[in-house]
């Protein structure tokens, strides 16, 4: 009732000052053609996303923010803030007036995003949805079209419309309360943001999302436009997408040092590091205090809110290039981020947590959610915002794997492969071998010019010496015996943990080739599984493109460098299927040998 | 602040709605223009820094060797007054004069530390001809603007300083007020609906869609009749009418930045906006010996309205209503334009902390002696 005594009283002062201005001026010429062109142009790139723009709502219809689609399966962008109080089954209405159920699939807490699923009226009916920009290529001064529910304002769920300047980019805007809801790297606007548009799309002029709109600056103004919107760029969300997907509950990521701009006067910013934790990777790496940042992930690093700018778009173990100087050198290092969160996402609360002791009549809309077919696709489980999609996204990727690669689960006799070894001195004759020992456990070896390892993985009471035989490789023995476990048995091999683990990039070196100029250029997006055998934690890299297992990573101590294997010279073997005949290994910052396999031998029993 | 949808809805209205297109490439991006524009503007820094009293705005360059004009604001009340230039240099800068009628500051950035002429060679800074610009023609209501802007503190260092986009709403004159303080400033301005009135966007620039300098984005103040909020800039052509005694002056912004940069400028002793006894407060200070001797507390009148705050001694008046406090003089000078009945709020430093109390001043108790302050003793 107000609202609409302040929409009246709105339109009459918009009157009174057309009425004004045509006072004192004359009469203005027909609009030019370019006016019209672009008017025209405007309103037909609206017509075209809004299908795709999201009113979401708690079960039951009240509107609670905005969100948009963005894959025809009906996978959908909003704000973790937006569906932290609707619990993991909502409704979310679309253009065309229906309520359709939804479910979480997956959170970013701090970056405050969640890619939530709605659920077709019909089986397998594709949603509409809008394609996603390159938000690095958004410039100060380019226009903006944000689009969602402000107010909940409309009950049909016709999304609203502003339209404004991109007023920023690359903005930095610290967290919200226990690290959570930092937006890094966001676009600043001055398009109208106000509540309910939370989680609701920004496109540019072409119809394309850039952004997710979350937040503003206010103070004196309550919570309404004050003309400083902020949303987050889609290219961060990118990043995060895998995990998205694959159901986790993600965090992002610090380097562990402390890094300060120098505060010179008549100079220009340089960033250097004051103190860094020692169980970081970048001090395994040899990044020590006074060195000075230059570049991190291929971005020049000038002021401490373009640290947190470019640090605060990748998750949590992702490992990036850094570029730093010292003592005008500069060298450049690869570096595995650590997590940001205090708390270890395992801990994390459940999205509702009960209120024991607190009664209160049930709520006709939660039970109605209960019911909702939406509920068949969710599953707890303790650091996961949704366990059902990450199980989906293992069982596609093991299944692409599977008929890319074969099937080796029926070969369980001794493997055995023969070739040739490069260590960092010498080279020699290689030989590999898997058997089963007497009390039924897994002994695996490695003969290098008939000087033998080996190693019985499950043995206890083992010096960690022995499990990260042969020396200097990190655990060369230990990874062969996992990466057999793998392909033998599968996710039922892994009794301590196998999940999805989203996507990361990874950095298989060249074979017989000049180290590349940055290691940026190596670069290959990767599928990861995340495993856990005894004590053996381990990460497998599945190219993303045709699932090739690129290579794996086995930690045999956390918080040390892990051993890694990169596998390449994919060729197909007697037994059927394919393995790799190039095996690199490494170690910390360096390469422990090369395995070069001319012929598998695996017997079936 | 996050934007739910379950939040309390408060809308405040804006003045004027007059937001209709006028003929123009409305596909045309700004791009360019603001790259241009930002490196006209460097991010200030200044004092404040507490509750409410924010220690950061705008300037304007206007001359290649650093000059800069901002709003003749609290935050240039500090020795340490630095400003980030569009490329990330952090640079001093000095208050060379103030017109508190134009409400502008100019300033300068100081090269001091180097006195070898290298320095002075790089200080060849992009600048708004401040002569030229006063030269064109006022904007009329209707036409677009781009408001330029550190508001909110959104950038450092080398990060461009925001911009917004708008139309001219009116070009008419302000009654303005800050606190309780009437704005010095009685020309007219431009009033906008772009939302310019926030924390650090004073001293910004108004320019049209072509980047040129129309105004300098005025300082948060509220309309004297709404009381709501105001989005003005004040032209860059703007003049003030100062009384000199008999003497009645006319100083425009461009005649201002010439003399000042000549170090001519002579400002005028300001009227006094208010005068009289003010209300009773019922606070002794410590013996007001220095030109600005921190406002410390003595004593309290007993059953006076400082006693009845809860006042005492050794508490360090720091804020009146918002506005910071440096001096037992400056706090006098406030207390004039106060009177009988009006309650002021003061922020005063007890130990380590910060805390608020509420004064309701109350009429000046008749008895003899002086009520307030005691007179200055020299040791």
């Amino acid at each position: 009732m107000s609202r609409r005594l302040v929409v009246t009283f709105l339109s009459c002062l918009g009157i009174l000052a057309i009425l004004n201005v045509s006072r004192s001026r004359p009469l203005l010429a027909a609009p030019a053609a370019p006016v019209l062109a672009a008017e025209a142009q405007r309103i037909a790139t609206i017509a075209k996303v809004r299908p795709a723009v999201v009113a979401v709502c708690f079960y039951g219809g009240k509107a609670c923010g905005s969100g948009v689609i963005i894959d025809p399966e009906g996978y959908a962008l909003t704000n973790f803030h937006v569906v932290q109080p609707t619990g993991p089954v909502m409704q979310c209405g679309l253009d065309d007036g229906q309520l359709y159920d939804a479910v979480l699939v997956g959170r970013d807490k701090v970056g405050d995003v969640a890619l939530i699923k709605l659920l077709p009226k019909t089986p397998g009916k594709p949603f509409p949805y809008v394609p996603m920009a390159d938000s690095d290529s958004v410039q100060v001064g380019d226009w903006s079209l944000a689009m969602g529910n402000p107010f909940g304002l409309a009950t049909d769920f016709t999304p609203t419309v502003t339209f404004g300047l991109i007023s920023g980019v690359h903005r930095y805007q610290p967290p919200e309360g226990k690290g959570t809801l930092e937006y890094t790297d966001c676009i600043q606007i001055d398009t109208s943001i106000n509540p309910g548009n939370s989680g609701g799309p920004l496109f540019n002029m072409n119809g394309e999302l850039i952004g997710i709109n979350g937040r503003g600056s206010f103070e004196k103004r309550g919570r309404v436009n004050s003309g400083v919107g902020y949303a987050i760029s889609i290219n961060q969300i990118k990043n995060f997408l895998g995990h998205l997907y694959a159901g986790l509950d993600t965090d992002h990521a610090t380097l562990g040092a402390l890094v300060e701009s120098s505060n010179d006067d008549n100079t220009l910013s340089e960033m250097r590091i004051t103190q860094i934790l020692e169980e970081s990777d970048a001090s395994r790496r040899g990044l020590q205090p006074g060195d000075q940042l230059l570049q991190f992930a291929g971005r020049p690093l000038t002021s401490t809110n373009q640290y947190k700018n470019i640090l605060g778009i990748y998750p949590k173990e992702w490992r990036l290039p850094l570029t730093y100087r010292r003592n005008n050198q500069r060298r450049e290092i690869l570096v595995r981020l650590m997590g940001n969160l205090d708390t270890p996402t395992k801990s994390s609360p459940p999205p509702n947590p009960p209120r024991p002791g607190n009664p209160r009549p049930v709520d006709p809309n939660q039970s109605a959610a209960a019911k909702s077919p939406a509920r068949q696709y969710y599953e707890e489980k303790a650091g996961f915002a949704n366990y059902y999609f990450n199980k989906r996204q293992q069982e596609t990727l093991l299944k692409d794997f599977i008929k890319n690669f074969g099937d080796f689960s029926s070969v369980k006799g001794a493997w055995e492969a023969s070739g040739s070894i490069e260590l960092a001195d010498r080279t020699g004759k290689l030989a590999l071998r898997w058997q089963q020992t007497n009390d039924d456990l897994t002994e695996v070896s490695i003969s290098r010019n008939e000087i033998v390892d080996s190693l019985t993985p499950l043995l206890p009471d083992q010096p960690v010496g022995t499990l990260q035989l042969p020396q200097q490789s990190g655990g060369l023995l230990a990874s062969l015996y996992l990466y057999r476990r793998l392909l033998l048995e599968g996710p039922a091999g892994f009794e301590g943990e196998f999940s999805h683990a989203g996507i990361e990039p990874f950095y298989p070196p060249r074979p017989n080739q000049p180290p590349p100029e940055s290691l940026i250029e190596l670069r290959v997006d990767c599928q990861v599984i995340r495993t856990k055998h005894g004590a053996f934690q381990s990460k497998w890299y599945f190219s993303n493109t045709d699932k090739q297992l690129l290579g794996c990573e086995t930690w045999i101590v956390k918080d040390e460098d892990p051993c890694e294997l990169y596998f390449s010279d994919y060729r197909p073997v007697s037994i059927g299927g394919k393995l790799p005949h190039r095996i690199e290994v490494r170690h910390g910052d360096k390469r422990y040998a090369v395995l070069t396999v001319s012929d598998y031998r695996l017997a079936k029993k | 602040m996050m934007i739910t949808w379950r939040s309390t809805v408060r809308l405040s209205l804006p003045i004027v709605m007059a937001s209709f297109c006028l003929p123009c490439h409305a596909a045309d991006p700004f791009g360019d223009v603001c790259e241009r524009v930002n490196q006209k503007l460097v991010k200030l820094f200044g004092a404040g820094g507490f509750r409410g009293v924010t220690n950061y705005g705008t300037g304007i360059l206007i001359s290649p060797q650093g000059h800069l004009l901002t709003t003749a604001s609290h935050l240039l009340d500090t020795s340490e007054l630095i400003a980030h230039l569009a490329d990330g240099r952090r640079m001093r800068a000095t208050v060379l004069v103030v017109e508190p009628e134009l409400d502008i500051a100019l300033c300068q950035l100081k090269h001091s530390d180097s006195n070898n002429s290298a320095m002075r060679q790089i200080l060849d800074l992009d600048y708004f001809d401040i002569a030229a610009a006063s030269k064109r023609p006022p904007a009329e209501a209707g036409d677009w603007v781009l408001a330029f802007s550190n508001l909110f503190e959104i950038a450092m260092r080398d990060e461009p300083v925001s911009v917004q986009r708008g139309v001219i709403a009116a070009y008419t004159k302000l009654h303005g007020r800050r606190g309780i303080f009437d704005f010095p400033y009685t020309g007219p301005v431009y009033v906008v609906d772009a939302i310019t009135n926030n924390p650090g966007a004073g001293g910004g620039a108004l320019t049209d869609r072509n980047g040129e300098l129309l105004g300098i984005i005025g300082r948060e103040i509220r309309n004297t009749l709404t009381d709501t909020w105001m989005n003005y800039a004040i032209p860059v052509h703007a003049q003030a009418t100062i009384h000199d005694g008999e003497k009645t002056v006319t100083i425009s912004i461009p005649e201002f930045v010439r003399l000042g940069m000549l170090g001519q400028y002579k400002p005028v002793t300001r009227r006094q906006i208010a005068s009289g006894p003010g209300g009773y407060h019922g606070i002794e200070f410590v013996p007001n010996v220095l030109e600005r001797t921190p406002p410390y507390v003595e004593t309290v009148q007993p059953d006076s309205p400082a006693a009845k705050a809860g006042l005492r001694a050794d508490d360090l008046v720091s804020f009146i209503d918002g506005e910071p406090i440096y001096s037992i003089n400056a706090f006098h000078d406030y207390m004039k334009s106060t009177r009988p009945g009006m309650t002021v709020r003061l922020e005063i430093r007890r130990g380590d902390r910060l805390e608020t109390v509420e004064l309701k001043l109350e009429s000046h108790p008749k008895r003899s002696g002086t009520p307030t302050g005691k007179s200055p003793t020299r040791r």
